[in-house]
This record gives C-alpha cells, structure tokens and sequence, in this order.
C-alpha cells in the first residue's frame, strides 16, 4: 500500500519542510507575556491555599458556647471570602502557647452572607473546660483578633446531584452548626430543599440557636422545620420530645423513604444514631455522616491493643531538612505529638478523610482508626498515613511534608 | 514584570532539580535516579502524579484521570512503557488489560450507531468489518499505516536524531509522505469512507484535537500503539503508578518534596544557576527538568524575566494550549450489571463532526461528546460488592470558563454534570441519577487548582502538523533557549497523553545526563 497526500514528491518536500514551517509560524507570533488565565484565578479565589481573616463580632449563644465572626482582615491577601456550600467547615489554625494546632469548625453562618465586600463567616464553639483550645479562645478572641484558617473544606453539604430534596439533619449539641447554616440559607432561598432538624440536647438551657430556629422556620414558609429532642427527665418545652433520636421519632416526622438524611454531633450520639437508622434500613446513599472527629478516647476504642495505652514511645519526624526526636504518647495522634513540639505539620480535618497531613512512616507500626482511614489504597501499599488518625503502637521514624 | 528578591546564600546543591511530579516528572526523575545522579523531585501538592492521581470518597476511591497506558503490552510483548518501567526502573504492578478499545455510540437521529470494538490488529479489523461489512481491506490499510507510523518513530528514536535517509524512504515512505498533514487529511487521500472514519477516529478526544487540525502522526502514532499493544491500567488507579515511581525514586537515592512549589527558576548568563520554592528557600542547580508547560515556566518561573529570549516567548504565545478536563466522577450503589454496563470504555458522541464537536467545547452548555468508563468492567472489585465506578468526562476550551464568577461556580459546574449524567444515561440506558452514593465534578479549575496547569488545561499544546511530534523532534537539536532547562510531560515533543508524557521525562531525564556528562568531560 502507498500513500500520496498531494502527490509522492510534494509529499516528501513537505517532509523537509516541517523544520523550516514549524519556524515560520512561531516567527509570526507575537513576543508579548501570557498573563495568568482566569480558570487559574478563579481557581485561587474558590479555593485559596490559606485565608487571613480577623474576629469581626463576638456573640454569646449559651452559658458555654459563643459565635465568633470573622472577616477578611484588612490589607491581608484576602480580599474576598470563597463561596462555601452550607454544612462546610474551616481549619483554624491558633497559636496557643507557642504550639500551633488546627481545629475544624463547622460554619453556622449561611452561604449567602459569605458574599460581597461585607461577607462574613461565622463559627460556633461550646466551650470544653479541660480542653486545648476553648479557653484560650474564651480569653483571647474578641473583636480585632487576627486567625489563620483554610478555605471552607468538606463534604457535608446537601448536593442536588445525589441527595433528595427533602433532607432530614439529626443533630446533637453543637451539631446544629451545620444546620443552622442550612436553615439560613434555605430561607434565603439559596438552598433548595426542605430541612427537617431533629436537634438533641441535654436539656433547655444547651439548645443553640433557640429563639433563631424559631424565627427562621416561621418566615420558611414550612420548608424549615426543627424538632427539638431533650434527654433531661422533665421537659417544660412545648412541642419538643423527650429522650434520644430514635428511630420512631425519625418515622414520627420525617419522610424516611424520600429523604436524605445528615448527621453531625459527638461521638455517643453517632454510635447510637447509627443503631436507630439501621432500623430504618436506609440505603448509605441517603445517609450521611459529619467527618468523625478525633476519637475522644482511643485506650477505650475497640481493636486499639490495650497494652498500648500508657506508653510513650520516641517519635522521629523529618520535615525537609529539619530532623526533630520528640515524645509521642499512643494515646494521642502523631499528629498531636508533633503539634505539642511545635513542629510544622500540615493538617486541615483531624478526621483522616481530607488527606491533608499524608506522611510517610519510614519506620514503626501504628494503629488506624477503620472508620478515619481515608487513605488511598496505594497509600498503605507504599507506607504513606494520615497522621490525624494514626496512633504510635511503637518507636515510630516519619518523613512530613513541610506546612505550605 | 518587576524581578522578585532572591534568597541569598544557597544551601542544598543537586545535580539536577525536577520541577513537578506529574507523569513526566516521575519518569525524568527516576531516569536521572536510576542512573546515579543526585536528583531532587519538587511537587506543590502533598501527592505524585499531577493530574495522575485518585481521591477517595466514602467507601469509594475514583481513578483522577487515567483512562489507559498505552504502549504497554502484555508481559510477552512489552512496549516501550513495560520496558521502562519494570526492565529499567524494575518497578512491578498488579496491571490489568482493558477488556475492549471502546464502545462507540452515536446518538444524532438518523445517524446512530452503537458499535464495540477490541484491540488486537485482527480483532480491530474484524469488528469494525462486522459492524460495516465491506471494510475490511481499508481498516486493514488504515491499521498497516497506522503501525507504520510507529515502527518508523521508533526506528527515528533509536537513530537519535541521526536516522539512514534511505531506511526512512524506502521503508517509511508512507510515514514521511503522511507527516506534513492532518488526519482527515490523510483519511480524504486514502478514501476512507464516512462510517469507517467515525469508528477509526472515535479516540480524537484522547488527543483533544478536531481530525481537521489533529497531526495525522500524532494520531495515527496513538492508534499504531494502541492496536497492537493494547491498554492497560493499574489495580490502585494513577496513584498507584504515581507512587511506585515516588517510592522507587529514594530507593535510588533520588530526593522528593512535596508541598514545595517552585516559584522561581534562576538564570544568570542564559545558563539555569538553581530554584526558589515557595518555603522561600533556594537550591542550587544547573539542571532543571520543567514539568510544567512552557507557558507558565517562560512567564512565570525564569528568573529574571530578562532572561527569557524573545523567540521563547513567541514560541509559546505561537502554540495553542491543549484543552480543559471536565469529569464526573459516580460511585454508585448498583454493580455494573444491575445498571447494565457492560464496557470499560464509553465514547458517547452526537456524531463525528470533530470541528463542530469542538466548536461548543469553546461555550458552557452540555458538551456532546464524552469519553467515559466503568472502572469495574476492567478491575471487578475496584469498588465494594454490589457497586460501582463511572466517571464521565468531556473538554472545554479554558476560555469558556473566563467569566465564571465564584459564586456561580458550584451552580455552573452542576449545570453541565446533571446534563452530562442525563446523555449517559439516554445513551447506555444505565439509571445512574438514582443510584448515586458520591459524586464529585472535577472542572478546569479543579485541574488548575491542583497542579496549576494554565487555564486548567490536562492536554499540552494542540499538535497540529507544524507543531506535531516530528516538528517538534527536530527542534530538539535547535539552540535552547535557556541551558539547562528540559522540559517533559504532556507540553514536551512526544505531545500529551499517559504513556507520551511519561515516557518524554525519560528523554528529558537522559538528555539532561548527557549534558551532565559532557560538563564532567
């Protein structure tokens, strides 16, 4: 078979003359620098790598949780606030005493008041007496503060994709962030749903947002409603129930079979949630979960070998150049034992979904968390972990990438 | 452009520094590691591979973007990519071989056409016959040129540079003579009927380029590959490709970074003296192997902005930047055959007007040409029993995107995935809308959030015939504009696509050797 485009010999000259073409094409173009390309902006301003922003209002909600309200800070490299979908958080990134740490909060305030040059976040904090970060926060965070965070992250938001519009949010304690965020934006009508909010608390004086709710439902138009459930013994609350979310206070109000449902609260209420919707039989598609958190305590947790607990093991971290041998206990994540020395670590969920912190353990062994083991499965193949979700079961020698 | 402050006081010294672990980063640094050389890989993200990678969602890992290694083959026939990687990086994977090259289907009434077709020189010719009886001597014409492109692209590569003008003549004939144009082209002086041209074309998409513009080379290069090779992909997605050649790069001794963006590249006397990375620290070098595209590297990188010859500038601003990815990636809680797929490969298009197909990449509607899989049809228990994995994706020009406002963003992206979820489902009949369990719409600014790619562009510049992989090859020998600097993936001469953008960091990697050597004399 032969072949002629434009004939054997033009063909074969064409050939030759490819050099001397590709030449004359460039020749022609113009010498001007390419500017950045607006995908590469917009890229930067949906999803900017840091955000400066400063503590803008400071409002108390209940006896032991306030609202913070944070704002690009002035002057800073951020400018504008990215757009978030409603039920995502942001890592803020404090100094406390020296030792730089990050903490996710869901943000309670709606998408729709992000926007503009008057756009603002909000975050929601109870207040945890023994903690790391609450009280210094109560003490340091008043109007002017300066706070560091990531863009909103996440994948706790209602998707039109895949979730039905009629959504069913079970939340616990200072769970209802995300749902508060939700309520506000469906009645803006950013959100199109229906929210139905079962809201546990311990009792009345530990409901967040009360009178809020409240209002947000009446001027709804019946999209938003909330159910509060209250485990004290003696309810005065009108309307509200009595007990835990069971799955008969599910069936009382929500549309169990057209609906998706979301869940955000602490730990014991995700362990006893996950048995009342079991009864339910829901298909995991309709059901999802808040990021599961640090577990709180990890000696307790099934499969974490007991022996483990109480020891401390000698932990060595590589980040670039630098080469640091600190303590690291087995009952805190290699992630907190780096935070405690102060090294640079990246991290963003504490959850091990995001990916965020992924380090490799050149050495040592360490426990997972099954329900926080969001890596990849050529991660464990290659030896990269999470540090978020990572306990030391011995001398462990890690190679982290440095902070960006 | 205002030069910025260098740090002063260099620290670290390399032999030569790697500027992205995309796929052509990987292969350039393991090339330079396997061969002794001190190497530093540098990477902005806190993962290997660029585009090149997989994300996990719930119970579900999606594959970013791979749709297949070609130039692969199976053990008993390797292509050059096998050689590399398990002869000379000695590097070994769990590879699975796609079950079939695509299912075509054609949905413009009137014009329809379903038609799967397998790899393999006499499967391919033997499918398309059966689907178009009559074609066999032209497919089977059409395939031979095809595998003539390629032998004479290795014969170029293995002369290098300095090839026997009669061996190319007398042998490659049909090679030389089909160089200078494009597909349709070459397709027009072959007679190659309307059908036969929308089965033999259907992968233009993997090049990105309409059949009037595409270098026939380039593509029929692609498909000279692709039919005697096969395809291939890794049981654990790109990432696990990525990483094996991460992990392979220290246990040669190389050194890799990630979270280390490079923000300068210095030059002093048109010579590369070393690199800035955004901890703000600089390393010296006087090799730097460029990952990234010209574009950005000339406007962006080179330090000081003076150094940037005028004829680099009017190199890159002469060349058409490659097009956007758009994917939708589905885990799904139905298996395949629940939802009836029963292919890896799906190209769904309303018909095979190439330049009018890519005319609406230019706008934000509902693109109607798609290029998807079902990851499970080519690695069953990719997902958990009883799911499974589609990913649809489609291209833009980066330009359609330009007036995007963030807070529109989600709202646009979702526009165009509930169009692109509702086509695939006309065309296959699978009901995936009510079996989704994750969903993730990865747009130009996902592509150039993550590895900074100008406009979000996953395709290097468009290779029309001018600027195709011949052109380009003989370029190699032209003064560089800078010394020092190579460059390797999808941007470089071999042009885009898996196995091309890997493979040309190999080259990068040994021409960079080869100046190393001859500095030490």
């Amino acid at each position: 078979m032969k072949v002629s485009v434009r004939g054997h010999l033009f063909d074969l000259l064409a050939f030759s003359g490819l050099p001397k073409r590709r030449q004359k094409q460039i020749a022609k173009a113009p010498a001007r620098p390419v500017p950045v390309h607006p995908v590469n902006v917009l890229a930067q301003q949906v999803h900017p790598d840091k955000l400066h922003l400063v503590v803008t209002g400071v409002k108390d909600e209940t006896k032991t949780s306030k609202t913070f309200r944070l704002a690009p800070e002035p002057g800073s490299v951020t400018k504008a606030l990215p757009p978030f979908r409603a039920g995502q958080y942001l890592s803020l990134k404090v100094a406390v005493n020296g030792a730089s740490i990050t903490r996710p909060y869901s943000i309670s305030s709606a998408p729709f008041e992000a926007l503009g040059p008057d756009g603002f976040y909000e975050v929601t904090v109870k207040r945890v007496s023994d903690g790391f970060l609450t009280p210094y926060m109560w003490d340091n965070w008043q109007a002017g503060m300066r706070v560091e965070s990531s863009a909103p992250a996440g994948f706790f938001y209602h998707e039109p994709l895949r979730d039905a519009c009629q959504v069913v949010g079970l939340a616990g304690g200072s769970g209802i962030t995300p749902f508060r965020a939700m309520a506000r934006e469906v009645v803006h009508g950013g959100l199109d749903a229906e929210l139905l909010v079962l809201y546990g608390s311990s009792d009345e004086g530990d409901i967040l947002f009360h009178d809020e709710l409240k209002m947000l439902e009446a001027q709804s138009a019946g999209k938003v409603r909330v159910v509060h459930v209250l485990s004290c013994a003696e309810v005065a609350l009108a309307g509200c129930e009595q007990g835990f979310i069971t799955a008969d206070i599910v069936r009382r109000y929500a549309d169990v079979g057209n609906s998706s449902f979301f869940v955000c609260g602490p730990q014991v209420m995700y362990e006893f949630v996950a048995g009342e919707l079991a009864r339910l039989n829901l298909p995991r598609r309709r059901v999802r979960w808040e990021a599961f958190g640090q577990v709180k305590d990890i000696a307790r947790y099934p499969g974490f070998p007991a022996e483990a607990a109480g020891k401390t093991f000698a932990l060595q971290v590589h980040i670039n150049e630098t080469h640091a041998e600190i303590p690291a206990r087995a009952t805190e994540t290699v992630l907190v034992a780096m935070e405690r020395a102060n090294l640079a670590a990246p991290s963003q969920c504490r959850s091990g979904e995001c990916g965020f912190c992924r380090s490799l353990l050149l050495s040592g062994e360490v426990f997972v968390v099954p329900e926080s083991d969001g890596r990849r499965a050529a991660d464990k193949e290659f030896g990269y972990f999470h540090p978020c979700s990572s306990y030391p079961l011995s001398d462990l020698e890690v190679k982290v990438p440095q902070s960006v | 452009m205002v030069d910025r402050t260098i740090p002063q006081q260099p620290g670290r010294s390399y032999d030569a520094v790697v500027v992205g672990a995309g796929n052509g980063g990987l292969g350039a640094a393991a090339q330079l590691a396997a061969k002794g050389v001190k190497v530093l890989l540098l990477e902005q993200h806190n993962v290997p591979g660029g585009f090149a990678t997989s994300f996990v969602r719930g119970r579900f890992e999606f594959e970013g973007a791979m749709h297949l290694i070609a130039d692969f083959g199976p053990p008993t026939n390797k292509g050059s990519v096998r050689k590399f990687f398990e002869d000379e990086l000695d590097i070994h994977l769990d590879w699975f071989e796609l079950p079939e090259a695509f299912r075509l289907i054609q949905t413009d009434p009137g014009d329809e056409l379903d038609v799967t077709v397998r790899y393999g020189r006499d499967n391919f010719i033997h499918d398309i016959e059966k689907a178009l009886p009559g074609s066999r001597q032209i497919v089977t014409d059409y395939v031979d040129l095809c595998l003539e492109v390629v032998e004479a692209l290795t014969y170029l590569g293995e002369s290098r540079g300095h090839p026997d003008r009669k061996v190319l003549t007398g042998k490659y004939a049909n090679f030389l003579k089909t160089a200078p144009y494009t597909v349709d082209q070459v397709a027009n002086a072959m007679k190659v009927p309307r059908r036969v041209r929308d089965i033999f074309h259907a992968l233009w998409t993997y090049l990105g380029v309409p059949t009037d513009r595409c270098s026939f080379t380039v593509f029929g290069g692609m498909m000279g590959k692709l039919i005697p090779f096969s395809a291939y992909i890794p049981r654990n997605r790109s990432h696990e490709f990525t990483s094996s050649l991460e992990a392979r790069i220290r246990e040669l001794g190389g050194e890799t970074q990630f979270n280390t963006r490079v923000d300068q590249i210095l030059v002093e006397n048109g010579q590369v003296v070393g690199v800035v990375t955004s901890h703000g620290e600089r390393i010296a070098t006087k090799h730097v192997v460029a990952n990234a595209s010209p574009t950005l590297v000339f406007n962006r990188l080179i330090q000081p902005q003076s150094a940037v010859p005028e004829l680099a500038r009017r190199e890159t601003n002469a060349r058409v930047d490659g097009v956007a990815g758009f994917t939708v990636y589905l885990g799904l809680d139905a298996s395949p055959r629940e939802l009836g797929l029963n292919e890896y490969s799906y190209l769904i298009y309303a018909n095979m007007d190439t330049p009018r197909l890519y005319d609406a990449f230019k706008t934000l509607g509902v693109p109607k040409a798609t290029a998807s899989s079902c990851l499970n049809n080519a690695i069953p228990d990719c997902s958990p029993p009883g799911t499974s994995i589609v990913a649809i994706t489609t291209l833009f020009r980066p330009d359609a995107w330009k007036d995007v406002r963030p807070e529109d963003y989600v709202a646009v992206k979702n526009r165009i995935a509930s169009g692109l979820i509702a086509d695939f489902e006309k065309a296959t009949g699978a009901p995936l809308r009510q079996h989704i369990e994750q969903v993730e719409v990865a747009t130009p600014q996902t592509y150039a959030r993550y590895t900074g790619a100008h406009g979000g562009t996953i395709y290097g510049y468009e290779p029309e015939p001018w600027d195709s992989l011949i052109p380009r090859m003989m370029a190699l020998t032209a003064p560089k504009h800078i010394q020092g600097l190579e460059f390797c993936g999808g941007y470089a001469f071999r042009c885009h696509g898996y196995s091309s953008s890997f493979m040309s960091g190999q080259t990068a990697g040994l021409l960079t050797l080869q100046t190393l050597l001859q500095e030490r004399g």
